[in-house]
């Protein structure tokens, strides 16, 4: 930001401290996949295992041991899991998708009766915490059928106040002529919508999507109340019962179980990072 | 030009009915129920504040709702603090490596708080932990328990180990969504503004201080005020770290109304939950103010 560069040695001076802060992000994870390829001798080299403690144990596991993979999906159903919580974001991200953009049309671009207190009733909902709600949240999903089922982590969920808001801000940028030629040339407000408003938003809306798939995808308070059964659980529900240990008892074994439940949305987020930062950060970075 | 027609209602009927169904209704009945003495089947009883005076007694609600204070006291304004710095640093010019940095600090907010928990649980596990070995390892004749211990010092019961690693980790955790958020902030400022402050001589802390700080001014309050909300519902990273070690020494506000909600004490469970949404009221409109204060 300043036209005069610092001196050589403030500038090393600041790439060491942030790469070190970067390098501190990453460690736990490196652990963790390391960890998940040793064997538990080790993983926990004690007295108890007749040797001496020494300082760190070795943080390359000195003898692969891939077969953790296979003992951690043998005692966890990892395949449930994993279809539960991808069937629920990417459910979820679509029903919302859809909602929210067509309910910030609707607050954009219309006058209508009650305009003001649908709008009032969108914001205030994004400053109610959940706390307070889930109580009755949770006895309306049960009148509505939806306990322990994927309808549960998704129909809550269709439409929310952020989402809501987000597009009206977006959508209100759609100059009026574009709408107003459509309509001339007979279009249904649904095809304005489709044909007019959804191009010109698509990066407010690609960016919300992806908030609400990595928002849904570690939702954990919700379907802790929500979820039961083994068979319905999502993947952040697994992993906290693995932790406590509920599963498997090794160590190696959790963190291999760990290593297949994280890992993949880790590489999806690297190669698409610019994608996830615009989705993720959209709350503030948009005013 | 905005249009009067029946598609409106068309496309707002859906939405509203589930933010009715599933957020202000529930909320209002919600915040009603701390009236009421509920077990959750059968009629409810009526206690008036009844909830709210056994709370005054509850030997376990005022350690929650001390470590949740301490919480967000201790892990907010670090985080939002060293995102300000980070973010400066990786900015200027000559920095190199500007993605790479960003990726690997935006990553623990892209992965589930539960799995970021779990790993750290293991890494201060005091029996095969990373850390706990190396501060033996390096000569020291124990480690403290990072996940079970007692308070760090006798003279400060309520900042026990597990405390400070849950504190730690959320600063740990935070700081890069602070730092891409104030990097989105940066790149807004005008250059003048900079080149202006130099010509008058301000040197590099002072331009930081005098010119940086208060152009990034609605960054930190929208960080501070999103950060002390989210602080005060704090639940996911202290179930991953704690459950099932659980202790008054790290037990939060929103853990006692989840623990309370399995206990079939419903009532009870939701007057918390109205201290927790007052909280949340008295604290943004506190911050707000002084925001505003300190920007005119």
């Amino acid at each position: 930001m300043s036209s005069r560069a610092p001196s050589i040695v403030t500038r090393l001076a600041a790439h060491t401290l942030v790469y070190a802060v970067a390098a501190s992000m990453l460690l736990p994870f490196l652990w963790m996949v390391s960890t998940a390829l040793k064997t538990d001798l080790q993983a926990l080299p004690r007295e108890a295992a007749g040797e001496s403690v020494t300082f760190l144990p070795p943080g390359w596991p000195w003898e692969w041991r891939w077969g953790n993979f296979a003992d951690a999906a043998r005692a966890v159903s990892l395949w449930d899991f994993y279809q539960n919580s991808l069937v629920a974001a990417a459910l979820t991200t679509l029903v919302a998708g859809v909602h929210n953009a067509l309910a910030g049309f609707a607050l954009a671009k219309f006058k209508f009766r009650g305009e003001r207190a649908v709008f009032w009733l969108v914001m205030s909902t994004m400053m109610l915490p959940v706390q307070v709600s889930f109580i009755f949240a949770y006895i309306a999903a049960g009148r509505l059928g939806m306990v322990d089922n994927i309808q549960a982590l998704v129909v809550p969920f269709a439409a929310s106040g952020f989402g809501i808001y987000s597009m009206k801000q977006a959508i209100a940028s759609v100059p009026d002529s574009l709408l107003e030629a459509g309509r001339l040339d007979g279009m249904s407000d649904l095809e304005l919508f489709w044909h007019v408003v959804r191009p010109i938003a698509w990066p407010t809306i690609a960016a919300l999507g992806i908030f609400t798939f990595v928002a849904s995808w570690n939702s954990f308070f919700w379907p802790l109340v929500v979820v039961d059964s083994v068979h319905s659980k999502t993947l952040p529900l697994a992993v906290a019962e693995l932790s406590a240990g509920r599963y498997v008892q090794s160590w190696p074994v959790r963190m291999a179980a760990m290593t297949i439940l994280t890992l993949p949305l880790i590489v999806v987020f690297m190669i698409f990072q610019r994608a996830f930062v615009r989705g993720v950060a959209m709350a503030a970075v948009k005013e | 030009m905005r249009r009067r027609s029946a598609s409106p209602y068309l496309f707002l009927a859906f939405p509203v009915a589930i933010l009715t169904v599933f957020t202000v209704g529930p909320t209002l009945l919600g915040l009603a129920l701390g009236l009421f003495d509920w077990s959750g089947s059968g009629p409810a009883r009526f206690v008036g504040l009844g909830n709210y005076r056994s709370l005054v007694h509850d030997s376990r609600f005022w350690p929650a709702l001390r470590n949740t204070l301490v919480f967000v006291l201790l892990s907010v304004p670090p985080s939002v603090f060293a995102g300000f710095l980070l973010a400066t640093i990786v900015q200027a010019r000559w920095f190199v490596g500007r993605t790479l940095v960003r990726t690997a600090l935006f990553l623990p907010t892209v992965v589930s708080i539960i799995a970021v928990g779990v790993v750290w649980r293991w890494l201060l596990d005091s029996a095969g932990g990373l850390l706990p070995r190396a501060i033996v390892g390096v000569g020291f004749e124990r480690s403290p328990d990072f996940l079970q211990g007692g308070p760090i010092v006798s003279w400060l019961p309520w900042l026990s180990w597990p405390m400070v690693s849950l504190i730690v980790i959320q600063v740990w955790r935070t700081a890069g969504y602070c730092m891409v958020l104030y990097l989105a902030a940066l790149s807004g400022v005008n250059e003048s503004l900079y080149e202006a402050a130099e010509v008058d001589g301000a040197s590099r802390v002072g331009v930081l201080r005098n010119v940086t700080w208060p152009e990034v001014a609605p960054m930190t309050a929208f960080l501070m005020v999103t950060g002390v909300i989210g602080g005060l519902q704090v639940f996911d990273i202290v179930w991953a770290m704690t459950s099932a070690t659980e202790t008054d020494s790290t037990v939060t506000l929103n853990l006692y109304i989840f623990r309370e909600f399995q206990q079939s004490r419903l009532g009870y469970s939701a007057a918390i939950g109205g201290v927790l949404f007052a909280l949340t009221l008295v604290a943004t409109m506190l911050q707000l103010r002084v925001m505003r204060r300190d920007a005119a």
